[in-house]
């Protein structure tokens, strides 16, 4: 290859041709909006709430993202939803109100997409409590909390009930930093389960006559649901 | 194992033109030290990081009270330092030595290079901080702030300049297949760094195009960058050594090549298979994956007379060479579904790319800073024993390394697929493994540590004679390669 | 002078200069295969594999891409066309229930009674029960003047809820007949659902109108 301009015009060309991949994808799903659902007279995707949005951005520079997912995979690829981790496959729209979207890449921790629709539903303080004291698989994050003394100042209303003071000392409390509740409150939005019509039609794999799919019939009851706060539809 | 070079009968070839070591060399050495340098102390500092985010995946109260080493960070920093520390500052070393040998002529603009490296590395530090302070992207591979991106940009572009105006400026007018791969890594890197950096930082787009866009930049950095840089070592090497043609040369060299450049950045959207993404995305990636393995088996058909040792060098590009071949097989079968679906966010896939990452690319930078360091820096390596224990425990590390972590991660696989497992239980699974594959962080940090020792003896000396002998009284002088009759 | 160091870790000596290096490789390329006789197998072969390879990733392509569709995030699902299962559809009565207690509670309050002297009752109403055409057309471009409902008289104005000119509604069509339909089974009425193609149909029939009155009500059957 003796020819310069040659080789860098091919070495261009290469570059065009993979980004056109990713072009090509910009085109599909870079305009997707939420969906207007006229039942409800509301759009979905939810948007977060201040404090949940300020929260996402404490998950991201903590490195959740390094042992926690956030995406759910479709029915017979993994056993995402049989772990109760959601309803359906988690859809493009689910994440087009997300300034940094993170669907991480591993995981040595359970699956977060859905937090806020688990049964038993987790609330503030069970992950506050979380967060603070670790646990044999998750790291502590004591820095996000501060610990008081309570002598002479009021008690605060947001202090952990850490039960016996083996965890605090006495005359301590332990309070969560404004940090520990936008990430709280971030995890707790965490809800993808509406029911896109467009997106559930295309990707329900209908009860099949041959037996071999039938691993995938329970897969359409499931994603033809919507959430369980929804009312139900005719069907 | 132990054959001299095979042309040791013949006289050796007259003349300055022909010297092992010329002005070349010794015109790079400021820079390429330099480099050379501030990779191999990010190597180890990398290496501490490693142990460290390893021992976390047990035991996560690991430092965990320290914001600035909690696990997410850790891992972070870990990753950055490895790509945009060790392997960006050795790679650009190699690449622009073998350009300016090849080229013929001395490496100008060293005052560039010189500046770029210093305040790439200081931007690279800044990051970091910054990242152990919160200002984590939270993109993998591209986790350094926002706002010291643009400046290593920069500062990349006034080092890769040395590189363009090595192959305008060269001497002999041929070009060879080390040329092709220094030149597209030194072009194409700055290219989809720059379109990252805006799609995913500046102006980011919207939804899961995010991680299409992350995916390709990672693939970008490892298949236009990071292997051509180690490639283009390779390349050159092997058939400096041995005295040999490369074999398969004409037309499928070239085809591997651009198999690689056009192919290679194709596979970025495997790891979303199964994602909130359109099923034609990661299907497109595998498909590339599986066509990519032609570049990978030409490759090793290339460069099999690593295999004949007798060189540090050669052992080095050798191991490098099957590692990446085999993280490259890797990651063809890994991402075809019915394999994603057992290893898909499991150790396995971090198996398979410190495979090809560290026992690929970066046992190929060893080998060429091997080469290199003694020709430009004028002195004989310090320590020989030094060497030899550096490539024991470097290729001991990287095998129990990744079989820990394969295993680990076929077995976390497994777990997570049977939904009454318990992440407890996947821990207490996974815990023998992960315990080895620490201990195997533990060999390579030892390695490391070697080898950092050994380089800053070896290239700081104050006395220029201090190993005795200058360099070029000890180098055979090198005879003539013949192409093969047909 | 000192020998050179063989074998030895400390320096790897080379074979070949760079400028020999380069020439040799050139000289191969150079030598173009042109001569028949020189074909050996290898690199046949290798032209099978790299075209076995794309083979492959073209079939793979073509199981799995979903047709390249955006909405397509189970290649398993789409592979089977025409099983596809259909949008749920909006059920009338919650929309028209949500629709019911925004806009029209606080004149026919929630249980359909409306305000004696002012606003008509639904319940039990038989301008609700009754013609349709009269029906969607109140509700539609809203009602103005005097109107006897059940024996007694009323007298206020209603709105317009439809697309019409100065709608400050602008309800769908779809929606129109959502609410029609529930209060024609609320409030102890039971009646027929009212069907968006009817309240359409009315629609494009009268366009844009102006209120309503009783008397041009009751000149429609």
């Amino acid at each position: 290859m003796k020819n310069g301009p040659l080789f860098f015009l091919g070495l261009f060309i290469a570059l065009v041709l993979s980004w056109g991949v990713v072009m090509e994808a910009n085109h599909q799903l870079g305009s997707l909006a939420p969906y207007l659902d006229e039942n409800e007279g509301r759009a979905y995707p939810d948007r977060a709430s201040g404090l949940a949005a300020r929260g996402q951005f404490v998950y991201a520079d903590l490195g959740c993202a390094a042992c926690h997912t956030q995406q759910v995979r479709r029915p017979d690829f993994g056993s995402d939803q049989a772990r109760g981790w959601g309803d359906r496959q988690s859809f493009a729209r689910d994440y087009i109100h997300q300034t940094r979207v993170l669907l991480g890449e591993s995981r040595v921790g359970p699956d977060l997409a859905n937090l806020a629709t688990r049964k038993p539903p987790y609330d503030a303080e069970d992950l506050l409590k979380l967060l603070y004291t670790g646990s044999a698989q998750h790291p502590a994050y004591k820095f996000l909390f501060h610990e008081r003394a309570t002598g002479t100042v009021q008690s605060s209303q947001n202090a952990l009930k850490l039960g016996s003071g083996a965890v605090v000392p006495a005359g301590r409390e332990i309070v969560p930093t404004e940090r520990a509740q936008s990430l709280v409150a971030y995890l707790l939005s965490l809800n993808n389960s509406y029911a896109y019509p467009a997106e559930t039609a295309t990707n329900t794999v209908a009860p099949a006559k041959e037996g071999a799919h039938n691993a995938a019939a329970p897969a359409a009851d499931a994603a033809g649901k919507s959430a369980p706060a929804h009312p139900a539809h005719s069907k | 194992m132990t054959t001299a070079p095979t042309h040791a009968s013949q006289p050796p070839v007259e003349g300055s033109a022909s010297a092992e070591v010329t002005a070349i060399d010794s015109t790079a050495r400021g820079p390429l030290l330099l480099l050379v340098g501030a990779a191999v102390k990010w190597l180890v500092i990398g290496s501490v990081l490693a142990l460290i985010t390893s021992i976390q995946l047990f035991k996560p109260a690991f430092l965990a009270d320290c914001s600035w080493f909690t696990h997410g960070r850790a891992e972070a920093m870990r990753e950055t330092i490895f790509i945009y520390g060790w392997a960006a500052n050795a790679g650009l070393a190699i690449a622009l030595w073998v350009l300016a040998r090849l080229g013929g002529s001395p490496l100008r603009a060293g005052n560039w290079i010189g500046a770029g490296a210093i305040f790439w590395n200081l931007g690279l530090l800044v990051g970091l901080i910054g990242i152990a302070t919160g200002d984590a992207t939270s993109i993998s591979f591209l986790q350094l702030p926002r706002y010291v991106q643009p400046f290593m940009l920069f500062a990349y572009g006034a080092i890769a300049i040395a590189g363009v105006l090595a192959w305008t400026g060269r001497r002999h007018d041929q070009t060879f297949a080390s040329h092709w791969y220094a030149v597209a890594a030194l072009f194409l890197f700055p290219w989809i760094f720059s379109v990252a950096q805006v799609m995913l930082l500046w102006a980011p787009v919207r939804g899961t195009l995010q991680a299409v866009v992350a995916g390709w930049y990672v693939q970008g950095a490892w298949t236009l960058w990071l292997a051509p840089l180690a490639l283009s070592g390779a390349y050159y090497l092997v058939p400096k050594i041995t005295g040999r043609v490369i074999p398969s040369y004409v037309f499928w060299t070239s085809l591997s090549f651009w198999t690689l450049v056009f192919v290679g950045a194709w596979t970025g959207g495997r790891h979303l298979v199964g994602g909130p993404v359109p099923a034609w995305i990661p299907t497109f990636a595998i498909g590339s994956c599986s066509l990519l393995l032609f570049h990978y088996f030409m490759v090793l058909l290339n460069l099999r007379h690593a295999f004949r040792g007798g060189s540090v060098a050669l052992n080095f590009i050798a191991f490098g060479l099957v590692a990446y071949v085999a993280g490259g097989a890797a990651d063809a079968v890994t991402s075809l579904r019915f394999v994603a679906k057992v290893t898909q966010f499991t150790h396995f896939i971090e198996a398979q790319q410190q495979l090809a990452l560290y026992g690929g690319v970066s046992m190929m930078f060893f080998g060429a800073i091997y080469f290199l360091v003694p020709r430009v820096a004028g002195r004989v390596w310090a320590s020989g024993a030094l060497v030899r224990g550096h490539f024991f425990l470097t290729a001991v590390g990287v095998l129990l390394l990744v079989a820990a972590l394969a295993k680990a991660g076929l077995t976390q696989g497994h777990g997570l697929n049977t939904a009454s497992v318990s992440f407890a239980q996947i821990a207490a699974d996974t815990r023998t493994s992960l315990l080895i594959a620490t201990a195997a962080q533990g060999i390579l940090l030892l390695g490391n540590l070697i080898f950092a020792f050994n380089f800053f003896h070896t290239a700081c000396s104050f006395s220029p004679s201090k190993s005795g002998v200058p360099v070029t009284d000890l180098l055979r002088q090198p005879s003539t390669m013949e192409a093969p009759a047909s | 002078m000192s020998s050179p160091l063989d074998n030895d870790p400390r320096l790897d000596q080379a074979a070949a200069t760079d400028e020999s290096l380069l020439a040799a490789h050139e000289k191969l390329l150079g030598r173009q295969p042109d001569e028949k006789a020189n074909y050996s197998l290898m690199p046949l072969a290798l032209l099978f594999v790299f075209s076995g390879l794309i083979f492959w990733a073209g079939t793979y392509l073509n199981r799995y891409a979903g047709s390249f569709d955006p909405t397509v995030f189970n290649e398993n699902a789409h592979s089977k066309k025409g099983q596809v299962v259909a949008a749920p559809a909006a059920d009338p009565m919650v929309v028209g229930a949500a629709a019911y207690t925004s806009a029209c509670v606080a004149c026919h309050l929630p249980t359909g009674v409306g305000q004696p002297g002012a606003i008509p009752p639904l319940a039990g109403s038989e301008w609700v029960t009754g013609s349709e055409e009269r029906l969607v057309r109140i509700v539609l471009y809203g009602l103005k003047g005097p109107i006897k409902v059940k024996g007694a008289d009323y007298n206020s104005a209603m709105p317009a809820f439809g697309k019409v000119a100065g709608s400050g509604y602008n309800w769908s069509d779809e929606k129109v007949a959502a609410v029609l339909t529930y209060i024609r089974q609320s409030f102890g009425n039971t009646a027929a659902p009212v069907t968006k193609e009817q309240v359409a149909a009315i629609h494009a029939k009268d366009g844009s109108h102006p209120e309503m009155t009783q008397e041009e009500l009751l000149k429609l059957p």
